[in-house]
């Protein structure tokens, strides 16, 4: 089997007014990518790509071991997609909707929708037009999930949904997750969410991947050092240093490749360390974004 | 072309349009019946026949726009994610609009031909004619879902349905400026002429260009959605 479930290399595409750039990405099947970008990062393109609805000016893009786009119709048949901006047709039951799903995916596992419909308390002979948007969310979810896809692209999927819709939506997500063979491509500019659920973690910015690893090794690497520095002393240099903030007395440095040997070295100096703050996945995003903007100006 | 995967698409659109085929049924056969109980006078077939024609024309714009409309209403993303390529999305829009059209398209064409042979007070010599414009109307619709399907605008796909029914005034004058079509209409008999098959033939010529127009175009569309 093959252990990347997608894999985009160098992949480019340039619109007039944004350009995706030489993105390279690699999801191991079994898991979970949150995939985070602010509005217009290039989140949405990315994925279209991958799913070959937008075809990609250059590079390589490989979705379950096929070719895209020239291989979409193949790939499609395990994959199951949810996108903020997609609709289903209005006029039609939720009832057949699963019918037409059913009619095209052999895998269609119909005591799961079942137990799905329940779970979201949705009703199957209500017409789509008549529902609310988080209904609309969970009913597009539950015909993704019943097909028993081997991956699953969300795009946006819980933005505008109440907490409660979130939490539901969120929590079938994890129960889903527990089957290792399947892979989730997640994309949010909520952290909280992509934090909640997510194993590996990418972050996109104006077109180009700017950061790409394990949700561990950015919680263990990325800290907040509050520092006091006394007037006859001078601030050490450290590898890593992303942004230094505070004010001259009160430093604050924000490091992408903390090491407890960090603080050893500022006692050294005779730099006192009021506190080392973990920074939530928000923060490291943020912090990101505008490291990687300023090195972009300067 | 994945045939089964695009068979189901085309029973899709047939199932969301359905009300649009049923009024449009119901309409075609309530002007029957109302020809039919004037007594097939003259007044009643010219008025069942106009409004036929607009059942027509209205019920292929109609279904047209509903393929601008998938855009438009964001089910494209949907339709999309199925394992579907778009050559194969495309195939099903113009097979499953045009056939549903073709199943009144047909019923017309032949209530007019049979209505001009068998009732009376009609001149057979009417019959190239009504043909000619019928393949008219088809090519019109063919117009319409060519550009539907190819710009999934809501916008172009009204103004062409406009442009359309339009031209069959200003074609249906034009044809019968030939005086081996305009010349014979009153004949008590047929009268096919070369003219007339040469017409009909550049009809269909121009229809199996828009269509594979639409094809081509298609294939060669690099962003979807």
């Amino acid at each position: 089997m093959n252990k990347l479930a997608v894999e985009l290399s160098g992949v480019t595409k340039a619109y007039p007014h944004f350009t995706l750039n030489n993105i390279d990405l690699k999801l191991p099947t079994g898991s979970i990518m949150g995939f985070i970008g602010a509005n217009g990062a290039g989140k949405s393109t990315t994925i279209r790509i991958l799913l070959g609805l937008v075809h990609q000016d250059m590079g390589v893009v490989t979705v379950l071991g096929h070719a895209m786009p020239d291989d979409q119709a193949a790939a499609k048949r395990d994959i199951g997609f949810v996108s903020e901006d997609m609709r289903l047709y209005g006029g039609a039951t939720l009832a057949w909707h699963m019918g037409f799903i059913r009619s095209l995916f052999p895998r269609w596992d119909q005591p799961y929708a079942e137990t799905l419909l329940q779970r979201f308390d949705l009703k199957p002979q209500q017409k789509v037009k008549g529902l609310s948007h988080g209904q609309r969310v969970k009913a597009a979810l539950l015909l993704s999930l019943a097909r028993r896809p081997r991956l699953l692209v969300l795009d946006e999927p819980t933005t505008g949904l109440d907490p409660v819709a979130r939490r539901e939506v969120l929590g079938e997500l994890v129960a889903v997750l527990a089957d290792e063979e399947c892979t989730l491509l997640f994309s949010s500019h909520n952290t909280l969410d992509v934090e909640q659920i997510s194993d590996h973690i990418t972050f996109i910015d104006r077109g180009h991947i700017i950061s790409s690893a394990d949700k561990e090794t950015f919680l263990d690497r990325w800290r907040r050092i509050r520092l006091i520095l006394p007037p006859s002393a001078t601030l050490p240099k450290f590898p890593g240093i992303v942004e230094v903030g505070g004010s001259g007395r009160l430093p604050v440095l924000t490091t992408d490749s903390y090491e407890p040997a960090m603080l050893a070295a500022c006692a050294d100096a005779g730099v006192a360390v009021q506190a080392v703050d973990p920074m939530t996945l928000e923060e490291i995003f943020v912090a990101n974004v505008e490291s990687r903007r300023q090195e972009m100006t300067a | 072309m994945n045939i089964p995967v695009v068979k189901r698409l085309i029973l899709k659109d047939w199932y969301l349009n359905r009300a649009i085929i049923v009024v449009s049924l119901v309409a075609g056969l309530v002007t029957i019946a109302v020809v039919a109980a004037w007594h097939g006078t003259q007044l009643a077939i010219l008025f069942g026949m106009i409004v036929l024609v607009t059942i027509m024309i209205g019920i292929g714009a109609m279904l047209m726009i509903t393929i601008a409309d998938e855009r438009k209403l964001q089910t494209l993303p949907f339709v999309m994610t199925l394992p579907i390529s778009y050559k194969e999305y495309t195939a099903s829009k113009i097979v499953g609009s045009l056939l549903i059209f073709l199943v009144f398209w047909l019923a017309l064409v032949a209530a007019m031909v049979l209505s001009i042979l068998f009732l009376p007070g009609f001149r057979h010599g009417l019959i190239p004619f009504v043909v000619i414009m019928s393949v008219e109307i088809l090519m019109s619709t063919c117009l319409i879902t060519a550009v539907a399907v190819t710009t999934e605008s809501h916008g172009w796909t009204v103004g062409v349905s406009q442009v359309g029914a339009l031209s069959l005034n200003l074609i249906g004058w034009s044809i019968v400026r030939f005086p081996e079509i305009g010349g014979t209409m009153s004949s008590p008999a047929v009268h096919w002429s070369t003219t007339a098959s040469v017409l009909i033939l550049l009809e269909i010529g121009i229809i199996a260009v828009m269509l594979g127009a639409a094809f081509l175009v298609q294939s060669h569309k690099r962003d979807f959605v």
